[in-house]
């Protein structure tokens, strides 16, 4: 199928896309690598009047280390990120989510920005962003503000950003030593949209751990932390058990629905084992032995 | 004269010949169905039920009809002939008139200029549906107080073979098995193109299996003689069965017709999973016995399948669901009882290997449980009771061609096992779930598991095949060309490529074009049933036969005329004719007028089966067997195959890169079905009609195939090759299975194997027992008691 009409324009300009967006207020829509955004035009879920194509704006692709953080422009398409021997260094929590972002055609289209945006149940990115405490930066035409994941990720497919809003940065935190992370997902084939995907992060004091995070995609409308197990983890020793429970824990609690491609059950069921998975190679990654 | 060297003729049977599609394919310049364009042509578009049961209590078409750019809205009432259709009954509307039978069913069409208007109006039709009960589950439709899909009943066919008596076995074991309900998954969607000609008749340009059984449908619902109804066949992108079925054939040309202007019909993705049928779901139970040396001794085969709305190849795809229950092997007391039943789920027809499929997930699951109870190896079981030239089957009919299935396990065993590498050195790719990064190869188990399996190659039970072919053979600027023109559908198989090979091979000559299939020659038959090799082989075979025939009385008539005695035999080859194996003259210096034969090739006559199931139903078979390695991931359930050994009794190989690829392309249809393809139905609704949602594999879930071909020439058949295309799909799918639950010990009973049945989320599919077998008046399908028939029965070969 094809698009309804639209109108389309393409500003050079932050300031530009920003005046546009104002003055079309919910009729406009952002434009970005257009790989979730041009099928649902397609399908004609979505019908918006004019089109805001902002894949000229050069200015906002770039992956720049600044003090403690890595500041990624949104347009910085997902192959970019998967390139970068920066990303891969600073924050490979990021990088190695990234490459199960559908396949390299689409990752060549796809930015990061617009996956963040987008805020698909299932998507990676916004998991990573979760379990990284990212800041997400937006520009309004009343100024610019920094956003957490917690404040970002409003529900399914849906964020905070208002029609007048552009995402224009993601700050990823730098992570301290002997900090090790991990990405998992299950999909039944490769290239597809994760069944459950889990993102830990665990920080290592010699044999105990002194921090985890832990977030999973595909079990909820968005990206879901899991604080509780985060809570019991730290000051406990980095032991399978200890894992292995806190990972329990951390699915027990979660309500994943059933649809098609899986269960509930199996949902829950597989994330108890990827969460564990999850933080076994993250505390091995940040050196840690598993006992 | 003059006189040339002779070199070999290249591009022969038994080479590697590169396709002729091949190059315009990877291209990109191959055309479709879905490419067809015409100057002013409208675009068709179909309204179908949203109910799997339902009466039509009124059509409003006012408004859609009202709309600008809309030429034409169609309903029932203007079918212009027979108001029904069908590949073997006629029982399926063209359009339905008081009731559908399952959603997606077709109830108006239209055509307007643009997809986009056709859309907008086709919503605006307004159906007024006064909702009925439906049955969708295939043992309720069974019950006498199931509703009817039919006015007839549920029954569509039931068959009972009996063979031998009751038996004493020392070892017995049971079996219920479930498979879902498969899609051909064709990447080009149904598409056709029907141009309205002067003579008030029709031409039409559709990506099909069949052109003539097309054609035999179509003319009658449109009124027309059949030979105003001219089809010539689009690109075709993929058909697997799927194609077998009357799809937009009548409602385009329909339309076309109405509106005098070139109409264009092509569905969408999601149409496409409503707008051809399916491969049957069944339910089967299965007891077999065996001598404690491990001689099987009894077996019992009770099958269901499920049909669908309207009758479609259901007919015999239970006939091969039943004649093959009880596998490759001989048993000398056999009872078989299948039953298709019709229901409001989306009608089922042809699919790769139909019915034989369903009976090896059964059959083969047995022999490995029977091994278990024996103690015996899996495959010194099969080896002890496979069958071989000779062997009685449980109708009576014995093995008369080639059968060398002892080699084939043999050959397949013997292929290299993988070597098991450390999970840590290996790309996480190869990992079950490497795709999610999931795994380091913890809780990895591997396992393996063989099938052997069978199937029949042609048309079977009495249908007399026939396929014909016309060559022409006349001088070109660089030399003789010849010119095979045969209805065969090229479908992405090679047919066309083999056609060539053949003509090459029998008149020596390499420049050899073909002619676009079309009706302007008679029935190839269906591009199905792994018979185009043989058969239209066959016909291309005995038309260069007597085209050579006629070229040698030209050299010896102009021997005799220049008073010339010329050595017998006379042979051709790389271009010249050759008198007694030395060359005499260039083939085209006899062609002043080209030479032209047309001949019908025909198999073996078979017959179909008695009240008792007996009679010598088949032509021809062919068998396989495969071995699977897998990796499984016991706490997530994800699965690798690690390895595919296959071996195919092929007869002979005319072109081994083309059977190597049939064999490889089955096996992946066969994984499929074994872990992921299955359409979900709810209440009769599809829940996954797009490629989103029903998984097909991709190149990175097929694992190396290693094949093996047994060259053992079928007697009485051209080069004696058999057909190829269908019977890894047999055997891949329990190979894979078989694999699984040596690497789980779960039972895993139900086809597809779900992650869930893996790590033991879902507990095995039960069922209380088989149902009683129902009261028929005989062994042929019902539709065919009521009077339902086609009418079909010239297609075998009297045209
Ligand atoms: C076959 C296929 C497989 C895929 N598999 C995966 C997968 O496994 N995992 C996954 O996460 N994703 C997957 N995707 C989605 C892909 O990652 C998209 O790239 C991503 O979701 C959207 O990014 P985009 O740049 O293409 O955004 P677009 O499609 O252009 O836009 C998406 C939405 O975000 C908005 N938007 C974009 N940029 C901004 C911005 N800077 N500020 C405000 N709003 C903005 C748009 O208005 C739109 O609503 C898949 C897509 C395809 C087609």
């Amino acid at each position: 199928m094809k698009p309804a009409p639209f109108r389309y324009v393409a500003p050079r300009s932050v300031d530009e896309t920003l005046a546009l967006l104002a003055e079309h207020g919910a009729e406009g829509k952002i434009l970005a690598g257009g790989q979730s955004l041009v099928p649902l035009l397609n399908m004609r879920l979505a019908r918006p009047q004019v089109i805001v194509d902002i894949n000229g704006i050069r200015s906002l692709a770039y992956i720049r280390r600044k003090d403690d953080h890595l500041h990624v422009g949104a347009l910085t398409r997902q192959r970019a990120v998967e390139e970068s021997a920066t990303v891969r260094r600073q924050v490979p929590l990021l990088w190695e989510a990234i490459r199960f972002v559908g396949h390299p055609q689409i990752r060549t289209r796809g930015t990061v920005g617009g996956s963040l945006a987008h805020a698909d149940p299932s998507a990676e990115l916004p998991a990573v962003a979760a379990a990284l405490d990212a800041e997400l930066v937006v520009r309004s035409p009343s100024g610019e503000r920094a956003l957490s994941p917690g404040e970002f990720f409003a529900g399914y497919l849906t964020t905070a950003l208002e029609p007048t809003d552009l995402l224009t940065e993601i700050r990823f935190p730098l992570l301290p030593e002997r900090t090790g992370t991990a990405f998992v997902e299950v999909a039944r084939r490769h290239g597809d949209f994760a069944l459950v995907g889990v993102a830990a992060v665990v920080r290592r004091s010699d044999g105990t751990i002194a921090e985890a995070r832990l977030a999973f995609t595909g079990v909820g409308p968005g990206p879901v932390r899991a604080r509780g197990a985060e809570g019991r983890l730290a000051g406990s020793a980095g032991t399978s058990r200890v894992f292995a429970d806190a990972a329990r824990e951390a699915a027990a609690r979660l309500d994943p629905e059933s649809e098609i491609h899986a269960t509930a059950q199996y949902r829950r069921d597989v994330a108890a084992t990827l969460a564990r998975r999850a933080l076994e190679l993250a505390w091995q990654r940040s050196g840690g032995r598993t006992r | 004269m003059s006189v040339r060297t002779v070199r070999k003729t290249r591009g022969v049977v038994g080479e590697s010949v590169r396709r002729v599609d091949g190059v315009p394919k990877v291209k990109g310049q191959f055309l479709f169905g879905s490419d067809l364009w015409a100057e002013g042509m409208l675009w068709g578009h179909t309204v179908r039920s949203p109910h799997p049961s339902a009466r039509i209590r009124s059509i409003d078409i006012s408004k859609a009809l009202a709309r600008p750019g809309v030429a034409a809205v169609l309903v029932a009432q203007d079918v212009p002939g027979k108001k029904t259709y069908g590949l073997e009954f006629a029982d399926q509307p063209v359009l339905a008139w008081d009731r559908v039978r399952y959603a997606g069913e077709p109830v108006t069409i239209l055509a307007a200029v643009d997809p986009e208007t056709a859309r907008r109006a086709a919503s605006l039709i307004n159906v007024d549906y006064e909702i009925l009960p439906a049955v969708t589950d295939m043992e309720q439709a069974l019950r006498p107080d199931a509703p009817k899909v039919h006015d007839f009943g549920n029954i569509l066919r039931h068959i009972r073979i009996e063979h031998g008596r009751s038996a004493k076995a020392d070892v017995w074991v049971e079996g219920y098995y479930e498979t879902g309900m498969q899609d051909q998954a064709p990447l080009g969607p149904e598409s056709g193109m029907a141009i309205p000609a002067e003579d008030g008749g029709v031409d039409l340009y559709v990506a099909t299996q069949w052109l003539h059984v097309d054609r035999e449908q179509i003319a009658p619902c449109l009124n027309l003689p059949l030979e105003k109804v001219r089809l010539h066949l689009a690109g075709v992108g993929g058909a697997f069965g799927a194609r077998e079925d009357v799809s937009m054939q009548i409602h385009a040309c329909m339309l076309a017709l109405r509106t005098g202007r070139p109409v264009k019909m092509s569905y969408t993705r999601e149409e496409s999973f409503y707008g051809h049928v399916h491969r049957h779901p069944a339910h089967v139970w299965m007891r077999h016995g065996a001598r404690r040396d491990g001689t099987l001794v009894y077996v019992y085969a009770r099958l269901v399948l499920d049909g669908g709305a309207y009758a479609s190849s259901s007919a015999a795809v239970i006939h091969n669901a039943a004649t093959f229950a009880a596998g490759p092997y001989e048993v000398p007391n056999a009872l078989i009882e299948a039953t298709c039943v019709y229901t409001n789920n989306p009608p089922c027809g042809a699919m790769r290997s139909f019915g034989a499929v369903q009976a090896a997930i059964g059959y083969e699951a047995q022999m490995d449980k029977l091994a278990k109870a024996l103690g015996m190896p899996p495959i010194q079981l099969r080896l002890k009771n496979v069958v071989s030239p000779g062997s009685v089957l449980p109708t009576g009919q014995v093995i008369r061609g080639s059968a060398p299935v002892r080699e084939l396990i043999r050959r397949c065993a013997a292929i290299p096992l993988p070597p098991e590498e450390p999970a840590e050195r290996r790309d996480p790719l190869s990992l079950p779930g490497g795709a999610g990064n999931v795994s380091r190869g913890e809780r990895l188990k591997r396992g393996v598991g063989f099938a052997v399996g069978y199937k029949n190659i042609a048309y079977s039970g009495g249908f007399d095949d026939s396929a014909e072919a016309r060559v022409r053979l006349f001088r070109g600027p660089g030399g003789a060309i010849a010119e095979v023109h045969s209805a065969a559908a090229e479908v992405g198989q090679g047919i066309h490529t083999v056609l060539v090979q053949i003509a090459r091979t029998e008149l020596g000559i390499e420049h050899v074009v073909l002619h676009p299939p079309d009706t302007n020659v008679g029935s190839a038959g269906s591009t199905s049933a792994s018979r185009q090799t043989m058969m239209s082989g066959g016909a291309v075979q005995l038309a260069c036969q007597a085209v050579k025939k006629d070229l040698f009385a030209r050299v010896r008539r102009w021997a005799q005329a220049e008073g010339r005695t010329v050595p017998e035999p006379l042979t051709v080859e790389g271009g010249m004719v050759l008198a007694a194996g030395e060359p005499l003259a260039p083939i085209e210096e006899f062609l002043e007028t080209p030479i032209e034969q047309t001949r019908v090739y025909h198999h073996r006559p078979t017959t179909p089966i008695d009240e008792k199931g007996q009679g010598e139903p088949h032509v021809s078979f062919g068998f396989a067997a495969e071995r699977a390695v897998v990796e499984v991931d016991e706490e997530l359930g994800l699965v690798r195959v690690v390895q595919i050994a296959a071996a195919q009794d092929v007869g002979r190989a005319l072109n081994p890169q083309g059977v190597y690829g049939q064999i490889e392309g089955g096996t992946a249809q066969g994984l499929g079905f074994a872990l992921m393809e299955e359409i979900q139905l709810k209440d009769g609704l599809i829940k996954n009609a797009s490629f989103t949602d029903y998984l097909i594999p991709t190149i990175l879930d097929m694992p190396p195939v290693v094949s093996e071909l047994i060259e053992e020439p079928e007697p009485g058949v051209p080069f004696g090759a058999k057909g190829v295309g269908e019977m890894s799909t047999i055997v891949s799918t329990p190979a894979i299975v078989a694999a699984l639950r040596s690497a789980t010990g779960r039972e895993l009973n139900r086809i597809p194997v779900r992650p869930d049945d893996l790590i033991g989320l879902s507990p095995p599919v039960t069922s209380p027992g088989p149902p009683p077998s129902p009261e028929v008046p005989g062994p042929e399908p019902i539709p065919k008691y009521v009077g339902l028939a086609a009418g079909q029965a010239i297609l075998g070969g009297t045209e």
